[in-house]
């Protein structure tokens, strides 16, 4: 809407109060005007951009990820909807190449990312507020910083903020091949505790799972076998877990959560099989199991002005990426141009995560 | 155990072991007068008709209905019509850190009947005691028992006491005391419903006067005691119950009770729904008893952020928890076992005696009445088990001694 305002305020040849008129800069940005399941709404447009005000800043957008969750704000299916028109993608990084004249926070030349989801990613320059961002070292590769603010801020909370964990203990989780899935594999890993890793069957199965236990998985499993025999031998390996990370529902959530020690937490932060979970009385009765859900985007609004544990969290996973310990997603890199075939490759199952590369 | 009677809720987690109940022995032993000055324990059996020989050894209160003791035992897991049996039992001597104790009234929870039929996730060593909750009168105390005296009233701290019988030498240790000014059946009902219904009031959900909780199974036992104890907190209830002819004369009688709002589960899905949520606020608790649709249509009421803690699953059947829910509405799912809590609070002397001060003064403050009873005799434990076990049932069966 601000935008809209502008246009006709200061492109339409008439001044607006004192001093001289800036030039509208724009960029070219991914656009959508409704909702729908297709897709086909989403057009590479040229967007405008209002000038740097004081506190504000402007940026070149590098990477952009495409996500699920941007699917579904597209398919108007998600639980926050922006405006119309919208610009797509909740994910990214940039490089600022503008401050305004009150902000200390950032620099000219730093790397950044949105704090919030909302932001509108896809695009090739953007201008916001500087308590919008949050900065990144340079140091980091591109793909780690692009794909760092969603799913490995997602992996680093529910290892953190659910059950004391100590070294030795054990983490389930499902879709575990998710960015979010390797994101815990890894950090999990860093933090000395074992994973148990639950994927669905394939034709490569045994890649994936080489691929998962190079990555510092200790134990991967389909959900057929899980189904079958349940935790089986590993137990003799390692400690039940008591944290279980589900981002599927359905027969697969419950499977983690029967999987769980006594006092344990089920955490889901997705539902890709579309299906609710079946929860047995006798869990939570007598297990004492606990089911939370887990948002990215509400914790980050719920701490929002909590500046310093927002940081911290980055700084931590930066440190991670830097170290190796943390590797971005296998990732399918995409020029920005080429975004229909990045869209569509995130609506098919079995497929690597889509960067949209703007420069 | 029989494989038939094994369902789906089988869960041995812990052996208890029933130090106080005489078992029988296969291989004969003679009896001496040592064994006898023991308290009785595992290794120390004898055949029931040879223990009522003995009986003359021990020292004895004067109380004749004590020393005939009876017990309602079962030697199998399986349908209660047909395993419980009512039998003589011996009493051991009272040890030192021991007291005699006179049943005076104990009830028929389900999770006593689900003990019976061995799918709960405790069961005892068989042959057992049926029952887990009753109040009795101390009729003797061992030489070092400092925390009773002769004539307290007393409910055991933890599960598997086995109280359908008419006396029992228990550990001064697995007793708690109850004031006896308190009337009878309510003593005899207080150790698991209301208990429950504190605990889920006051550890998930910080809860304040005007706040409103919404519960199905809301004539149970524990629902009734979380309408009297919300009420007496200031909090709104939205008590669900099944239909049934009755319902009006039911929805009077939990309304006495201090209910706000009594509807079926079929409301739960209709447009006075948001009439209820002018009168009062959207829950931030909800207490499910029953599982399947009923606990998935509590979800739905839920305000963001709340929790939906489970203590029974009457259904049988899993509660469908929709991922939105999880995620996007923050709902916390959790369950409450009153027995857990009290074997972590054990030791924890206050925690146990504030509950049940609480309690106590609701009852004398006319806030607090127990469900209604049918009482039974010894005798009559038929015609008690059959009736527990019916659906629908609009009473607590109590065998009163």
């Amino acid at each position: 809407m601000l935008r809209s305002v502008l246009r006709r305020v200061l492109g339409g040849g008439q001044g607006w109060g004192a001093g001289p008129r800036r030039p509208i800069q724009s960029c070219s940005a991914l656009v959508y005007r409704k909702h729908g399941p297709d897709l086909d709404q989403l057009r590479m447009e040229q967007w405008d951009l209002p000038a740097v005000g004081a506190h504000s800043v402007r940026l070149q957008i590098l990477a952009a990820p495409v996500n699920p969750a941007d699917i579904n704000m597209m398919q108007g299916t998600y639980p926050i909807l922006p405006e119309f028109p919208a610009v797509g993608g909740n994910e990214g990084m940039g490089e600022v190449v503008e401050v305004g004249a009150g902000v200390s926070s950032v620099r000219v030349g730093d790397w950044v990312i949105p704090v919030d989801a909302g932001f509108g990613t896809w695009r090739t320059e953007a201008v916001c507020d500087a308590a919008d961002l949050l900065s990144v070292p340079r140091d980091v590769s591109l793909l780690g910083a692009s794909t760092v603010s969603v799913n490995p801020c997602t992996a680093y909370r529910m290892l953190h903020d659910f059950q004391h964990l100590r070294p030795g203990d054990t983490v389930i989780q499902n879709g575990a091949n998710s960015a979010v899935g390797q994101a815990v594999i890894q950090i999990a890993a860093a933090l000395g505790l074992r994973t148990i890793n639950i994927v669905r069957d394939r034709p490569n199965y045994e890649g994936l799972a080489a691929e998962l236990k190079a990555r510092g998985a200790d134990h991967v499993m389909t959900e057929d076998e899980l189904q079958r025999t349940g935790l089986g031998h590993i137990l003799q390996e390692v400690p039940r877990p008591r944290l279980g990370l589900n981002c599927v529902g359905g027969v697969s959530g419950g499977l983690v959560l029967t999987s769980l020690d006594s006092g344990g937490t089920l955490v889901t932060y997705g539902g890709m099989a579309k299906k609710p979970l079946q929860i047995p009385a006798k869990s939570l009765i007598f297990q004492n199991i606990s089911l939370k859900g887990f948002w990215m985007t509400q914790w980050k609004r719920n701490n929002r002005k909590d500046f310093h544990l927002l940081q911290s969290m980055v700084d931590a996973l930066c440190a991670m990426l830097r170290s190796g310990q943390l590797t971005p997603p296998t990732c399918v890199l995409v020029p920005f141009q080429n975004y229909r075939q990045a869209i569509q490759a995130t609506v098919q199952p079995h497929q690597c995560k889509q960067v949209l590369l703007m420069h | 155990m029989k494989a038939a009677n094994v369902s789906c809720f089988v869960f041995k987690f812990i052996r208890i072991h029933r130090r106080e109940l005489c078992r029988a022995r296969t291989a004969g032993q003679q009896s001496s007068t040592t064994q006898f000055q023991q308290d009785c324990s595992p290794g120390h059996h004898l055949p029931f008709n040879r223990c009522i020989g003995h009986i003359l050894h021990r020292r004895y209160s004067t109380e004749s209905s004590v020393k005939d003791c009876r017990g309602l035992l079962y030697r199998n897991h399986g349908d209660p019509s047909q395993v419980v049996q009512l039998e003589p039992m011996e009493l051991p001597p009272v040890g030192a850190k021991s007291v005699l104790v006179k049943i005076l009234a104990a009830p028929i929870n389900p999770s006593d009947i689900n003990m019976i039929q061995g799918t709960y996730a405790i069961l005892p060593d068989l042959p057992a005691v049926g029952g887990n909750e009753g109040v009795g009168q101390v009729t003797e105390v061992g030489s070092q028992v400092t925390t009773l005296k002769v004539g307290d009233w007393v409910i055991p701290r933890d599960a598997g006491l086995g109280t359908w019988r008419s006396a029992a030498v228990l550990k001064e240790d697995d007793l708690i005391t109850l004031p006896s000014d308190i009337p009878l059946l309510s003593a005899a009902t207080l150790g698991v419903n209301p208990c429950t219904a504190v605990r889920m009031l006051s550890d998930f959900e910080a809860l304040k006067p005007g706040d409103t909780v919404i519960q199905n199974a809301a004539n149970s036992g524990v629902g009734q005691a979380v309408i009297q104890i919300a009420a007496a907190r200031g909090l709104h209830t939205i008590n669900v119950v099944r239909d049934r002819p009755d319902l009006q004369q039911l929805t009077d009688r939990l309304r006495a009770m201090g209910a706000t709002h009594v509807i079926k589960e079929e409301t739960l899905r209709r447009p006075e729904m948001k009439d209820i949520f002018k009168t009062c606020p959207r829950p931030r608790l909800a207490l499910n008893g029953v599982g399947g649709k009923s606990a998935t249509e509590l979800l739905r009421q839920l305000q963001h952020g709340g929790t939906m803690v489970t203590y029974g699953g009457m259904a049988k059947q899993p509660i469908t928890v929709p991922v939105s829910a999880l995620i996007f509405k923050d709902v916390k799912i959790q369950g409450f076992w009153v027995t857990r809590w009290k074997k972590n609070h054990i030791h924890d002397e206050g925690a146990m005696r504030t509950m049940l001060d609480e309690l106590c003064s609701l009852i004398r403050a006319g806030k607090l009445s127990a469900p209604a009873c049918a009482e039974h005799s010894l005798q009559d434990f038929q015609k008690a088990l059959d009736a527990a076990m019916q659906p629908y049932s609009s009473a607590k069966q109590v065998v009163v001694m």
